[in-house]
């Protein structure tokens, strides 16, 4: 196999701006259907001989991911409130900087999005002060693609196995992962409530499938990259299967800060700082940017110019803006013997009974439910200590319950609402000189009022399978995201949103985006899956347009 | 590269680069090739603080996580791990855990003329003090770092022998098989639940 490698002036058909969950489907499937590709990621390309079981590194050093020293960021509840800055440990909007980007260093639940995430604003109507809207597109449309994910990507699961799932046209490609003590516990509970648990779809290989080994049950899933290469990252799948078509180059190190455009209003290509610091421009005949909820928007704002003032792609003004976290709620259950989460998935059993928002709860919101592990070893004794005693005999006493116990967490909306968002931060500036990332983040009320409903529904269930303790995790205003969506909504109508339903910016006819970004509701908690299926579509639809001289 | 590092890199390697698929009980082998390897390459600095420091933060981490009858903080050599990591990977919170640190020992000496030094408190003195400063930033900080020093890789200097980790039970291999624990002993297989979902 010979690597393909392009001069930077020689113009290329795609620049590719990110190599996460979207931007290595997006690679692979250009260059698969013979476009000549540069793949770009900021960050190193690192293998499995680099991956530790490094707690400290990987969540309170930044190893792996964006890290506050070098790429600080300012985060603040409202406009109106003071603003903190980060420069040491994690940054509020977290994603692995790395070939691969956060599809390397995720848990892996692979939910697909329901009818009702595509069309939610119509059956339930306005919501004051949010632009809750519907998406230009619909389950079906994605349906094609969910099921490429599956079989392409790699998903275990067990098809059928909810009475609620949306249709499906196959089946999944390998079986559900092994159940943990968690996923029985849970099951059980849940069952004794009627309710109906099912086996949680994985990105990760039970068996071995497509070149890749079976999982290793290391534990070590949320937080680090998989040293097992079981876990479907693009790093392992999409990304090598796009270098082997000759046509896709992957440039690492290389972090794009300005997508240049002529007068006539088109992207020429992006300007780039590669590892040596050198600034650099690679031509290509178009761009796709696919760099993350929080690097896409931003990096539309810093490529402003006099033709495009409110930065690229912006007429709308809507670039940034809408950012949705999803809210997650945790329990934390004790049982009389052991389970040893810290053993294999996160996750092994699910529900959606309360999926759907129901208006007789009072609130808008829905989401799922799993039964996890409670993490690893120095962030569940730090979560340990928010939910009892915090220190001394009491403290130490909670710390030996490890073994004995569990997380049930919940999964839930959160609606877009036009202040949440991302900005350029007006003084502070990264490493290499570029504008910040500027978070303005404040939970709507309805997603708390969510939050505590699922927490309440945990406590039943965890009550139900027995545990000997319930502790209920803090419900506060978040100020830390790791699922970053909406701040580049996709629509029909170019006042109201930045790119069209195949993912062309309203504003520049060869610039695309697709990432988490593209979101125009939040889902129910698990982005991913949906990312990587309007990713497939997406790079479907670009590579149709390009063939008809269409861009 | 040192012996374990080369067997981890090729056995890796083998697995997941070459498209080879390992059963179980290769796991099983790589994980015992694995088991006392917690490499990493993180640069441990000098000492910070002097002996007096020292002591008082070593007995301040002792509450924090006590010694009964398992082993705690003291002995997982927490107040060593702080130490150098505000020499090293954590110099950025130095400044001001050290200036947190002072200002403690400074009014411990004058609540407590008869002690003089934290490290010198009957264990009832030193609950006393710390139930009176537990809300404040630097409480927070001295519990993240002793939680890190007790529950991190011993290559950092904390978790002394694996201490912390046998207190919680992990075991910290790198691959393991089910069952994993006692009520997925004996599961008896999934089946679709009846009736529909409201």
């Amino acid at each position: 196999m010979t690597l393909a490698r392009y001069r930077d002036s020689y113009k290329v058909d795609f620049a590719v701006v990110g190599s996460g969950a979207a931007g290595g489907v997006m690679a692979r499937e250009l260059a698969r259907n013979g476009f000549q590709v540069v793949l770009f990621e900021q960050g190193p390309r690192l293998g499995p001989a680099q991956f530790q079981h490094d707690e400290l590194s990987n969540w309170f050093l930044s190893g792996i991911t964006n890290d506050p020293r070098v790429s600080p960021q300012s985060f603040r509840a409202s406009a109106s409130e003071p603003t903190v800055v980060s420069r040491f440990g994690r940054n509020p909007l977290f994603y692995a900087r790395m070939v691969g980007g956060s599809s390397a260093h995720y848990t892996g639940n692979y939910w697909r999005f329901r009818e009702i995430d595509f069309d939610e604003r119509s059956r339930l109507g306005e919501i004051s002060g949010t632009g809750f809207a519907d998406w230009p597109i619909r389950y079906a449309d994605l349906e094609p693609y969910y099921t490429k994910v599956d079989w392409e990507v790699g998903v275990s699961g067990l098809a059928g196995a909810h009475p609620g799932e949306p249709p499906r046209s196959k089946p999944y490609p390998m079986p559900p992962l092994p159940v943990k003590s968690s996923g029985v516990l849970f099951e059980r509970g849940a069952r004794k409530l009627g309710l109906h648990p099912f086996p949680a779809p994985m990105a990760i290989n039970s068996v071995p499938y497509r070149g890749r080994p079976g999982c290793g049950h290391c534990g070590f899933c949320h937080g680090f990259a998989c040293e097992f290469t079981a876990k479907s990252s693009t790093l392992f799948t999409m990304i090598p299967e796009a270098e082997a078509t000759g046509r896709c180059e992957v440039r690492s190190d290389s972090y794009v800060c300005r997508i240049e455009t002529n007068a006539g209003g088109r992207a020429t290509g992006v300007t780039f700082i590669d590892g040596h610091k050198r600034t650099r421009f690679q031509h290509a005949s178009a761009v796709v940017v696919c760099a993350n909820g929080a690097e896409t928007p931003r990096l539309l704002l810093m490529s402003e110019s006099s033709r495009f003032p409110q930065g690229l792609a912006n007429s709308s003004g809507v670039v940034g803006k809408y950012l949705m976290f999803n809210y997650s709620t945790r329990m934390s259950a004790v049982f009389e013997h052991e389970l040893n989460e810290y053993k294999s998935v996160q996750v092994t059993r699910i529900l959606h009974d309360f999926y759907e928002s129901d208006p007789k709860r009072g609130f808008y919101g829905g989401g799922g439910i799993d039964a996890r592990i409670g993490p690893q070893p120095a962030v569940w004794a730090l979560r340990a200590a928010e939910e009892g005693p915090s220190w001394g005999s009491a403290y130490k006493a909670r710390l030996m319950e490890f073994s004995r116990s569990m997380v049930i967490a919940g999964h839930g909306t959160s609606l877009p609402v036009a202040t949440n968002s991302v900005s350029l931060d007006p003084e502070l500036k990264d490493a290499w000189g570029m504008p910040a990332i500027r978070a303005t983040y404040r939970d709507h009320p309805d997603d708390l009022a969510n939050a505590r409903f699922l927490q309440d529904r945990s406590v039943e269930i965890g009550e139900a399978a027995g545990a000997t303790r319930l502790t209920r995790g803090p419900i506060a205003e978040q100020n830390f995201g790791l699922h970053l969506l909406g701040t580049c909504r996709m629509g029909d109508a170019p006042g109201d949103s930045v790119i069209d339903r195949y993912h062309r910016t309203h504003d520049v006819k060869n610039l695309f985006l697709c990432d988490g970004s593209s979101f125009v509701t939040s889902g129910r908690g698990q982005p991913t899956m949906t990312i990587q299926a309007l990713a497939f579509r997406a790079a479907d639809h670009i590579g149709q347009f390009a063939r008809r001289g269409e861009i | 590269m040192d012996k374990l590092t080369a067997t981890r890199r090729s056995l890796l390697q083998l697995a997941g680069w070459l498209g080879v698929s390992l059963a179980v009980s290769d796991w099983e082998a790589l994980a015992a090739e694995l088991h006392h390897e917690s490499g990493n390459t993180a640069e441990l600095g000098p000492s910070l603080l002097e002996s007096g420091e020292l002591a008082d933060l070593e007995a301040l981490t002792a509450q924090i996580i006590p010694t009964d009858a398992t082993p705690g903080a003291r002995e997982a050599g927490v107040a060593h791990f702080i130490d150098r990591a505000l020499a090293s990977f954590m110099a950025p919170l130095a400044t001001q855990f050290l200036a947190g640190l002072r200002s403690l020992r400074n009014e411990v000496r004058s609540r407590y003329p008869e002690g003089v030094s934290f490290a010198n408190l009957s264990s009832a003195q030193q609950i006393e003090y710390l139930t009176s400063i537990e809300h404040s930033a630097f409480f927070g900080s001295l519990r993240l770092l002793t939680v890190l020093g007790m529950f991190s890789n011993p290559s950092y200097g904390g978790n002394q022998n694996e201490v912390g980790w046998r207190l919680l039970g992990f075991q910290n291999d790198h691959a393991y098989s089910p069952p994993f624990g006692y009520y997925d002993k004996d599961y008896p297989g999934f089946h679709v639940s009846d009736g529909a979902v409201p």
